[in-house]
């Protein structure tokens, strides 16, 4: 494998247990010829079940293509993407709610859609309004809610798919700094009581450090893993603490040296 | 109580009012002027007057001419209606989920719409007999409904189709959860344009058919305009102007009024 910065990526799981997605080679073009253009370029990646792990890099690094990738949205144009488990749930930096729907129904539609019966999905949807904190809300519609809340509503959704791998790109993004704070601690929660294993893109920094069991630093064009960090910081973690902002500190530093030193291999 | 509600309802409807004033004292002002008609047949009668047209309404409900003509012009809209709302549904689906049929029909839709449906007629009275009204119904109407499907189907977020896909949404759930619920808007929308254009085709239609056996609003008008009885005519004019309005203001408007509404598009 080509990889421009030291060390080399802990690309395979060090211990025994099996891989839960598993990226090999994974090579994306857009275009043809002259005019393409190589967004990711030999992608490996394993991650185990349960496992919280955060892709991270500047706009441009092939992240959100990674993602739609792994979602099936997209073809890859070589390598593989392996998911032991279905379909994956996606959510968007936008919450995609749709407008003519109530926030109890878009959460329940994907059940709707895969035809859960209503006992059983009027369970899960109270369960899942409860856990994200939208009990109160469940009879409003989007154009109510705050961005936040509206996220949360995605956050439920995503959560009634029902399946075992969650994708999430750049979610909260858009949202102010107080309200991404409780969202990241609700995410967290959220995580540990579901066991989801999830797949979390974002070019913030402190959040992947904040949330992830691992970091993953991509390089821009082409979009390459450059590398790896495991995060041993116990949970739940403040954006603020100690620990936190190391590390932070740390990747920072190998993402400018990345930026200022790319292409150079 | 009541009185808030009658002080709101009159907040609400004064431009209205105004308005439908301002149109009848002009009216009333060319009467007072002295118009005169100056056509062959009844030549220098002079223009009857709003209030002589609502007397003549209420003889041709009298002699019972209106009501009949007014429930035979109405079941042809709504004959001519239905399948022009039927026809375009499937075209507009069709031209929306078919990437062919988008290039070749899609402009041809366009081009359709803004041809007068009146030039229709002549053609469908010589092939199609009885059936002609709701052919010249059914071409005006039918574009409408069919770009309002196209057109709202293209201001749909792509994201929202991602996220279809993303759900495995296929068949009848895809359909009905997104294609028919993200495009709900500009197909009312198109309902509503439709209804515009059916009602003026009718009417045109009415107009020249003329002599079909059972009588309409179209046919009253043209049958004053043949006896010369200004009354009558303008009697006519002004119920085809009330159906108009009332059908658009108390079907089409509360539906598209209360879809945006639920939808936050408008303020509650």
């Amino acid at each position: 494998m080509n990889v421009a910065l030291a060390p080399r990526p802990s690309v395979v799981l060090r211990d025994a247990d099996e891989a839960f997605v598993t990226l090999d080679g994974v090579t994306k073009v857009f275009g043809k010829g002259k005019a393409s253009m190589t967004a990711l370029e030999n992608v490996s990646l394993e991650l185990r079940k349960g496992e919280f792990v955060c892709i991270l890099g500047t706009s441009g690094c092939g992240k959100s293509t990674l993602l739609s990738l792994v979602a099936g949205l997209d073809k890859v144009t070589s390598g593989t993407i392996e998911i032991a488990d279905g379909r994956p749930a996606v959510m968007f930096q936008e919450p995609a709610l749709l407008p003519w729907l109530t926030v109890r129904r878009n959460v329940e539609l994907p059940m709707r859609l895969h035809k859960v019966d209503t006992e059983e999905r009027n369970k899960t949807v109270n369960r899942l309004l409860s856990m994200v904190g939208l009990i109160d809300f469940a009879d409003h519609r989007p154009h109510q809610l705050s961005g936040g809340m509206r996220q949360r509503c995605a956050l439920a959704r995503a959560l009634a798919q029902d399946s075992e791998l969650l994708l999430m790109d750049e979610p909260f993004a858009a949202l102010d700094a107080l309200t991404r704070d409780q969202l990241h601690d609700d995410l967290n929660r959220i995580w540990q009581e579901t066991g989801k294993t999830i797949i979390f893109v974002t070019h913030n920094v402190r959040e992947a450090v904040r949330l992830g069991d691992r970091v993953v630093l991509m390089t821009p064009r082409p979009g390459r893993v450059a590398r790896i960090w495991d995060v041993d910081i116990a949970r739940p973690r403040e954006l603020d603490s100690f620990e936190v902002s190391g590390l932070a500190h740390e990747i920072t530093a190998q993402l400018r040296a990345g930026a200022a030193g790319n292409g150079a291999q | 109580m009541e009185r808030n509600r009658l002080q709101r309802v009159l907040r609400a409807s004064w431009p209205r009012l105004v308005a439908i004033g301002l149109l009848v004292g002009i009216w009333q002002l060319l009467v007072v002027v002295g118009v005169q008609s100056g056509g062959a047949l009844g030549a220098g009668e002079p223009l009857p007057g709003p209030g002589d047209a609502i007397a003549e309404i209420g003889y041709l409900i009298h002699i019972g001419v209106l009501v009949p003509a007014l429930l035979q012009t109405l079941e042809r809209a709504a004959i001519g209606y239905a399948l022009a709302l039927a026809m375009g549904t499937v075209i507009g689906l069709a031209v929306v989920r078919i990437p062919v049929l988008r290039a070749g029909v899609g402009s041809l839709l366009a081009g359709l719409q803004s041809l007068p449906s009146v030039v229709w007629v002549p053609f469908a009275v010589l092939f199609l007999g009885d059936f002609a009204v709701y052919f010249v119904v059914i071409m005006g109407a039918f574009p409408s409904i069919a770009m309002g499907l196209m057109s709202s189907y293209d201001n749909v977020p792509p994201l929202t189709f991602s996220l279809a896909r993303s759900m495995g949404a296929r068949g009848p759930g895809y359909y009905r959860h997104f294609i028919f619920s993200a495009t709900l808007p500009g197909y009312v929308a198109g309902m509503k344009q439709a209804w515009a254009f059916s009602w003026r085709s009718l009417m045109a239609a009415e107009l020249i058919i003329g002599s079909t056996a059972s009588t309409g609003l179209g046919q009253i008008l043209d049958n004053g305009r043949t006896l010369g009885d200004l009354p009558e005519m303008f009697a006519a004019l002004l119920a085809i102007l009330i159906v108009g309005i009332a059908v658009n203001d108390l079907l089409f408007a509360p539906l598209e009024r209360g879809l945006l509404r639920r939808r936050g598009l408008v303020p509650a």
